[in-house]
């Protein structure tokens, strides 16, 4: 009988020692972040020189009922900074920044988005035996909500020269950073991710 | 499924039919290597793993029974970037891998009544292979059952007539299967104890 004790005790603590040091995962926030580019491997961004940028970030655009657009943007204590990085890339690449009415060889359109995703679910407490006896539940049941929210930093860059039938330019290239939105109000990983992302961009080079 | 309920059976009618023979159960903790694609897959060794075998004397020097295992293999890679076309993506990546092999053992015991007993056996049946690559907030799982073959090796150091202790090699073969386009291969080297029926 000891012998089929011991046996199962060694099997519990197996299973409690296995399921104790099962691999974590990420530790920090910024362990999340990724850097996703492509590009429109027809386009030529060498016979290309000049761009131009809007200085503002849009974060949200509202339409209201009587048909008007309200952009919303960025504040610029963080949207500064990171066009600022931007142009330090594009500078680096070789790409020299004029006017919007200069007309451009492209355009780099900066905009940044969020995305709250939810957790809802809930239980009913219940019970059996007891002074009443048999089965009954507890109203009312309990709620439990919890979230995470992410942030996307985009970046394109299209040709507005190029005809097009529907008045729009196909993009040549798109850079996003994603993470995890914390609120601390450092942007330091949104300018990472601009400097990963024209890093891993060597094709943007121009002559 | 049918795979996995003919070993079921297979292995309930060895221990029923055999029940008053003499058996050696064998408990251990396992390490693991990984080869191949899972090699390639993740570099690191795997210090997270446990198996189970039971081994029906049939013969005093031949045994058969399973065996039933679990490895974890897991690599937090540093950060990459990852090209794929005319595409790139950078972040850093955590892969696991859980290998649970279920198979039908036969063992020959080179010297079975001494002090030290050499054994070498073949096991055959299926391993469920999951395999996770964890970016960003997403993961991409791949899965399959793998027809498996598992050449060992072991030592049993006979304690007394109820206990001993062994350290055993395995090398666990999974032919390609499910969304494995390569086999996964690992080496398994098991220490622990053994409960003897005599």
């Amino acid at each position: 009988m000891n012998r089929y004790l011991t046996f199962s005790l060694l099997a519990i603590l197996t299973g409690f020692g296995l399921a104790g040091c099962y691999p974590a995962g990420p530790d920090y926030t910024e362990d999340l972040d990724v850097v996703y580019t492509t590009f429109d491997d027809e386009f030529d961004f060498q016979g290309r020189g000049t761009y131009a940028m809007p200085d503002k970030i849009v974060t949200d655009v509202q339409i209201t009922n009587s048909g008007d657009t309200i952009y919303e943007y960025m504040k610029p204590v963080y949207a500064d900074q990171i066009l600022a990085r931007i142009d330090a890339n594009m500078s680096a690449l070789g790409w020299n920044k004029v006017d919007i009415n200069a007309v451009p060889d492209v355009l780099l359109m900066p905009g940044a988005i969020s995305s709250t995703t939810y957790f809802y679910s809930y239980w009913y407490g219940w019970w059996y035996g007891g002074y009443y006896g048999g089965w009954g539940w507890y109203y009312p049941p309990s709620y439990t909500v919890s979230s995470y929210t992410t942030g996307s930093l985009i970046m394109t860059i299209s040709d507005p020269n190029i005809d097009s039938p529907i008045n729009k330019s196909a993009t040549a290239w798109i850079g996003v950073g994603n993470g995890l939105l914390t609120s601390s109000g450092n942007v330091s990983r949104a300018l990472e991710s601009v400097d990963q992302a024209f890093q891993q961009s060597p094709y943007l080079k121009t002559n | 499924m049918n795979k996995l309920l003919y070993i079921f059976f297979a292995v309930l009618m060895c221990s029923v039919t055999m029940a008053k023979a003499q058996s050696n159960t064998y408990m251990t903790y396992s390490m693991g290597f990984g080869m191949g694609d899972l090699g390639d897959f993740i570099s690191k060794a795997s210090f997270r793993g446990a198996a189970i075998d039971y081994r029906k004397m049939i013969q005093p020097n031949i045994g058969v029974g399973f065996n039933l295992g679990w490895n974890v293999f897991y690599e937090e890679k540093s950060y990459d970037t990852y090209e794929y076309k005319n595409q790139a993506l950078s972040g850093k990546q955590y892969r696991y891998s859980n290998n649970i092999p279920m198979m039908i053992n036969a063992d020959y015991y080179l010297n079975p009544g001494e002090k030290v007993s050499t054994f070498f056996g073949l096991g055959t049946g299926v391993a469920y292979t999951r395999r996770n690559t964890d970016m960003n907030l997403y993961t991409l799982e791949q899965e399959g059952w793998n027809f498996s073959l598992a050449p060992e090796i072991g030592l049993q150091f006979n304690n007394n007539i109820s206990s001993a202790t062994t350290i055993m090699l395995k090398y666990y073969y999974g032919f390609k299967a499910g969304d494995f386009d390569a086999a996964q291969s690992y080496l398994a080297l098991n220490v622990g104890f053994v409960f003897r029926q005599p």
